[in-house]
């Protein structure tokens, strides 16, 4: 069952343009000249009841474009959304009690009141009744491991707890997706870690299909099963992560400790990352060389160490955005 | 209307974070009337002389009443927190939840400023008193209806101030237009009745916000008078469907083109 139906979506914006200096602040009161952005172009993809997807890109992309137009914060100018077979732009309200939004770099919780005080508040503003109200909290309480922390002001709380707090907030009127615009922002591993595996337990226990967005390979990595990567406003892969990995996963590193100096150079297939004499790392490209032909060239006689890895999923993205650029 | 209520009641439980600066904001207030409670002993030669028609004792209770309005609504930080709000694409996070943001802002303030405005009152009444020695001849009934229009009068300040701010979707600063208002307020219905102007513009200023939002209440409060009161609340309705119907033009027509920057 699709729940989110994107098709062709088109969002412009237009910039007011102003000259430098004196000169040009003046003319721009007197004659004002804007550029147009076309931040998101023909954007077209479908999502599944209880999927994870990670939609994805660099900054400018045109990502939180597309997701505030799924929320029904900003107006399409082409194009049609339907989000649980809701039009955002004509019935903002309704999908409101359908999503949950947590944005990481923006918080919804009132910093004066405590965790629990917060979530009954939320439970009001959704007209829920409070004993489903209480009950609610009661269970993800224990779900977000908030128990320590519920009655301390949110202000005194950890970036983590705090995050937890807000996914809470957003799921206290059970939405049937969950919109996660860089949750795991400016944590550290441990707690980003956790705050994973409790989006996790979330997807089980509940079927919230989550749209992650996030700069954080750990996040999409761990959290999707499918990515949408988006770059200069277009979709430029939809694919499964296993898709991808298996697709760009054709490179090797390969990183050697030598009992004697080798003198490698460049040729097909083999692309030298580092060499200083005794410690040597090439990258491997499976489609040109295998890896046994590459560990040849080493001399297998002559490695005292190695360690045969992947590409950083970190790196494969980054040369997708990069090889869009150049198109 | 439940969940406004609770916006309400949340915001007062916020607030009350912030009781003792609100009493430290007292001092701001007592320097303002003691200010004026020389000027206007300066002006009166006696107390039982009429300037305007006014003695001396209701020009510094109108002034205690119009200043404690005034004063607690702290219509400055709101508006420019709805100007920010509207240019820095904040508002963008109140559109997908599901409340009307006018009603959201009303409740909002009106929880914000409420202890400002208990606490004002009962130490208003109080240094009113003690310069005075009296209190205006008010029976329950009446002190009650003063009330209402002293709370009628902050929702319409509150939603001629949302609006004001509102003004920066189209405009790149609404704060500008703020300041006029506040100064027309200020001048002409704080410091002065509208009896104090002259008979030309006075019909002008009772149709004006001066009438509905210090005047009016400020008036009951040193002069209660049922004909009076319901004039002035007949007129706060009026301005209440209108404030509220202005900010919904504006807000619906704003959002529209409401352009929020991306991360």
């Amino acid at each position: 069952m699709k729940v989110i139906e994107v098709k062709k979506l088109s969002k412009k914006f237009r910039v007011k343009l102003k000259e430098k200096g004196l000169k040009g602040s003046l003319k721009s009161i007197i004659k004002p000249k804007y550029k147009e952005i076309k931040a998101v172009k023909d954007v077209s993809f479908e999502v599944e009841k209880g999927e994870m997807v990670a939609f994805i890109g660099p900054n400018g992309a045109g990502k939180s474009t597309t997701i505030k137009m799924m929320t029904g914060i900003l107006y399409p100018d082409n194009g049609s959304i339907k989000v649980l077979d809701i039009d955002p732009k004509k019935d903002r309200k309704k999908l409101a009690y359908q999503i949950g939004t947590v944005f990481g770099q923006k918080e919804q919780l009132w910093t004066h009141l405590t965790p629990y005080d917060n979530f009954k508040f939320f439970g009001a503003i959704y007209d829920i009744p409070d004993i489903k109200v209480e009950k609610k909290i009661d269970e993800l309480k224990t779900l977000f491991e908030l128990d320590e922390f519920i009655n301390t002001p949110v202000r005194n709380l950890s970036l983590g707890q705090r995050i937890r707090c807000e996914i809470v907030a957003s799921l206290i009127h059970e939405p049937k997706i969950l919109f996660l615009d860089e949750p795991t922002i400016g944590l550290d591993p441990v707690v980003k870690e956790n705050i994973r595996t409790l989006i996790k337990r979330m997807n089980k226990e509940y079927k919230t299909t989550i749209f992650l967005t996030s700069h954080d390979v750990g996040d999409i990595e761990k959290l999707c099963k499918r990515v949408i990567i988006i770059n200069n406003g277009q979709v430029v892969l939809d694919d499964t992560m296993e898709n991808l990995k298996y697709h760009y996963l054709n490179k090797k590193i390969i990183d050697a400790k030598m009992k004697e100096m080798v003198n490698l150079d460049d040729e097909d297939g083999i692309t030298i990352l580092k060499d200083k004499g005794y410690n040597i790392k090439i990258e491997v490209d499976t489609n040109k060389k295998s890896v046994s032909d590459a560990l040849k060239l080493l001399n297998p006689d002559n490695i005292i160490d190695i360690n045969i890895s992947n590409v950083p999923l970190e790196d494969i993205i980054s040369d997708i955005y990069i090889k869009d650029d150049k198109q | 209307m439940r969940k406004y209520l609770y916006i309400f009641k949340t915001e007062i439980m916020s607030n009350l974070q912030y009781i003792f600066n609100i009493l430290v904001g007292f001092i701001g207030f007592f320097i303002v009337l003691f200010i004026f409670l020389n000027l206007w002993n300066y002006m009166y030669d006696d107390p039982s002389q009429l300037i305007n028609g006014y003695t001396k004792n209701q020009m510094i209770w109108y002034v205690i009443i119009t200043e404690i309005l005034w004063m607690t609504l702290e219509g400055r930080t709101y508006c420019k927190k709805i100007c920010n709000d509207v240019r820095s694409g904040n508002i963008a996070y109140n559109i997908n939840k599901p409340y009307n943001y006018i009603l959201y802002s009303l409740s909002n303030h009106l929880g914000s400023v409420s202890i400002k405005f208990i606490v004002y009152i009962i130490l208003g009444m109080i240094m009113g008193y003690i310069f005075m020695g009296s209190f205006p001849n008010l029976n329950i009934l009446s002190i009650l209806a003063i009330l209402i229009t002293g709370i009628l009068a902050t929702v319409i300040s509150i939603l001629l101030i949302t609006f004001i701010g509102l003004c920066s979707f189209i405009i790149e600063d609404a704060n500008p237009f703020y300041w006029l208002y506040s100064k027309f307020i200020l001048i002409l219905g704080t410091v002065f009745p509208i009896e104090y102007f002259p008979k030309t513009i006075q019909p002008i200023l009772t149709f004006s916000p001066v009438y509905v939002v210090s005047y009016g209440p400020a008036k009951l409060f040193v002069d209660f008078n049922i004909n009076n009161f319901i004039s002035i609340i007949i007129a706060q309705i009026i301005y209440i469907i209108i404030g509220y119907f202005i900010c919904s033009l504006m807000y619906k027509k704003g959002v529209r083109k409401l352009n929020v920057n991306g991360g």
